[in-house]
């Protein structure tokens, strides 16, 4: 067996676990959780927060986009909104901020929470359709190495076998199919960040709530 | 003197509520952990390190061991509650996710899912005694006051199946909502609640005429139906209030026991599943298991008045008796 038709051996197994279907693996159990094709990942696709699975305070629905307005409650909610800022210096810094008389305390408090809930929103939407995108890009990648395959077997099945080009096509298979492992493990860990800002969304919340208290 | 070392210590233990500290041991799906919980300082004073995937979690009835179910190894694992040390395991079939233990202490019923059975253990000999094919997907477990009767919950026919547990046989089948997660009765035996994750609803069923007399539903203000998932039900002994956890609505509802309305609904932590009670009632611990806390829910004024962080997906929680 030569070079080409090892990679062509190792091609077809690397298919056969990376992709049996038309799409990405999944466990059956995980398949049958998701509704939307374009969605890769085990975790159900939630488009958007709910506030009211997060904010038990007073109802924010008169705050429109105020928060914006104001300079410095814009920074600080870009600060909290950070992942890079620690939690425990968030709930200090909503401490800091939400004082005065219970009008002025609620004032604010509903005013940062409305500012974090807009940007963290956004940024998860953002991640969400980031995760899609990945995903048509997989499907595209899977296509391709599924065609790259026929034509390396059509080259192989040749009585007069051209060795140049099939080396050639075997290691552009083999690059993508490296490519396309590296991407799925990607995905995996993408997968998880709709929940981080879902966690860190709330935490931020429960601070805001607390400081009222 | 002796008058004040005698003192000091009463008056601190009555100053600091010690008279009612508990302990909590809550599951950590992810961590491969047990969180040991003081009620009296509301926080972790023990990690235990388990098997694969710890989920169900029950106190003994003697409060010597806490049993854990250890899915992913098939096995269900005993702490010892004097050293929180594992020091044993009881012969589950695969995949252990709930049970429950007979009113005597002396048998456990364990769910397992891979092979529609129920196994029955004699706790004393850590041995099966036996096992109860039952529906497809075992999933709720609940037995009645007087242990005469295993409910059994199957997740795929939507179905709680009621066992009789002297002959073993599977007596009776109540259709109830999509996904049936939980059951649990009251303490008088009068009532048996059902959880529906997927169906969104709790069915209380008449466990003598085996029918659904009333369901109970869920609408959280602002919120669409779809994260409203019932899963843990506690009912207080009186049976006059009950607690349904919410999933990933991060609520738990307050029932009315005898109307079966929703009095209210509370904020805790993020999808929230399994919960438990100081033996005095006077609280109720939540697990949370995205936001990987425990909430403490005041019983009396239905308030959440203090958060525990513990391991990753919290999942199954138990509380000492005394």
């Amino acid at each position: 067996m030569n070079c080409g038709a090892n990679r062509l051996v190792a091609a077809f197994v690397l298919l056969a676990v990376l992709f049996p279907g038309a799409s990405l693996s999944l466990s059956p159990a995980r398949a049958a959780g998701r509704t939307d094709s374009s969605w890769p990942c085990a975790q159900p696709k939630v488009p958007q927060m709910s506030i009211a699975a997060i904010w038990d305070g007073p109802p924010i629905a008169d705050v429109g986009n105020a928060w914006e307005n104001n300079p410095a409650l814009k920074d600080l909610v870009v600060r909290l909104a950070a992942r890079r800022t620690p939690l425990d210096d968030a709930r200090k810094a909503i401490a800091g901020f939400i004082t005065g008389d219970p009008a002025e305390r609620q004032d604010k408090a509903k005013k940062l929470f409305a500012g974090l809930f807009d940007t963290l929103n956004q940024q998860r939407a953002d991640v969400i359709r980031g995760i899609e995108r990945i995903d048509q890009k997989q499907k595209d990648l899977a296509e391709k190495i599924r065609s790259d395959v026929a034509t390396l077997r059509e080259l192989q099945d040749k009585p007069e076998q051209d060795q140049s080009k099939i080396s050639a096509l075997a290691s552009e298979v083999e690059w993508s199919t490296r490519v396309f492992e590296e991407r799925r493990k990607t995905i995996r860990y993408v997968c998880e960040v709709p929940t981080v800002i879902e966690q860190r969304t709330f935490a931020l919340a429960r601070s805001i709530r607390q400081a009222l208290d | 003197m002796w008058l004040r070392f005698t003192l000091v210590p009463i008056l601190s233990m009555v100053l600091s509520g010690a008279a009612s500290a508990y302990t909590a041991y809550v599951s950590n799906e992810r961590s491969n952990t047990v969180s040991v919980i003081d009620t009296n300082k509301w926080e972790v004073v023990k990690t235990i390190k388990v098997g694969q995937r710890p989920r169900g979690i029950a106190y003994t009835k003697d409060q010597k061991y806490v049993l854990v179910a250890v899915g992913d190894d098939d096995t269900i694992q005993m702490i010892d509650t004097g050293t929180n040390q594992v020091v044993g395991t009881l012969p589950s079939g695969p995949d252990p996710e709930l049970f429950v233990e007979a009113p005597d202490g002396k048998t456990l019923y364990v769910a397992n899912e891979d092979d529609n059975t129920v196994t029955i253990i004699d706790i004393a000999s850590r041995a099966q005694i036996g096992d109860i094919q039952v529906g497809v997907e075992p999933e709720g477990m609940g037995i009645s006051p007087d242990g005469k009767v295993l409910v059994n919950t199957s997740e795929t026919t939507n179905m709680a199946h009621f066992i009789d547990t002297s002959t073993r046989k599977v007596v009776n089948s109540v259709l109830v909502d999509a996904r049936p997660r939980f059951a649990t009765f009251k303490q008088d035996g009068s009532e048996l609640w059902v959880s529906s994750e997927v169906g969104g609803t709790v069915s209380v069923i008449d466990p003598v005429k085996h029918a659904v007399q009333q369901k109970i539903e869920f609408k959280i203000t602002g919120m669409r139906p779809e994260p409203i998932q019932p899963v843990g039900i506690n009912i207080t002994r009186d049976g006059k209030t009950g607690f349904v956890a919410l999933g990933p609505s991060n609520h738990v509802a307050v029932i009315d026991g005898v109307t079966h309305k929703v009095v209210k609904y509370l904020l805790v932590g993020q999808r929230v599943w399994h919960m438990a009670f100081t033996p005095d009632e006077k609280y109720l611990l939540t697990t949370n298991g995205v936001s990987n806390d425990v909430s403490v829910i005041d019983v009396t004024s239905l308030k959440v008045i203090n958060t525990i962080q513990v391991g990753q997906l919290p999942w199954g929680i138990t509380m000492s008796q005394q």
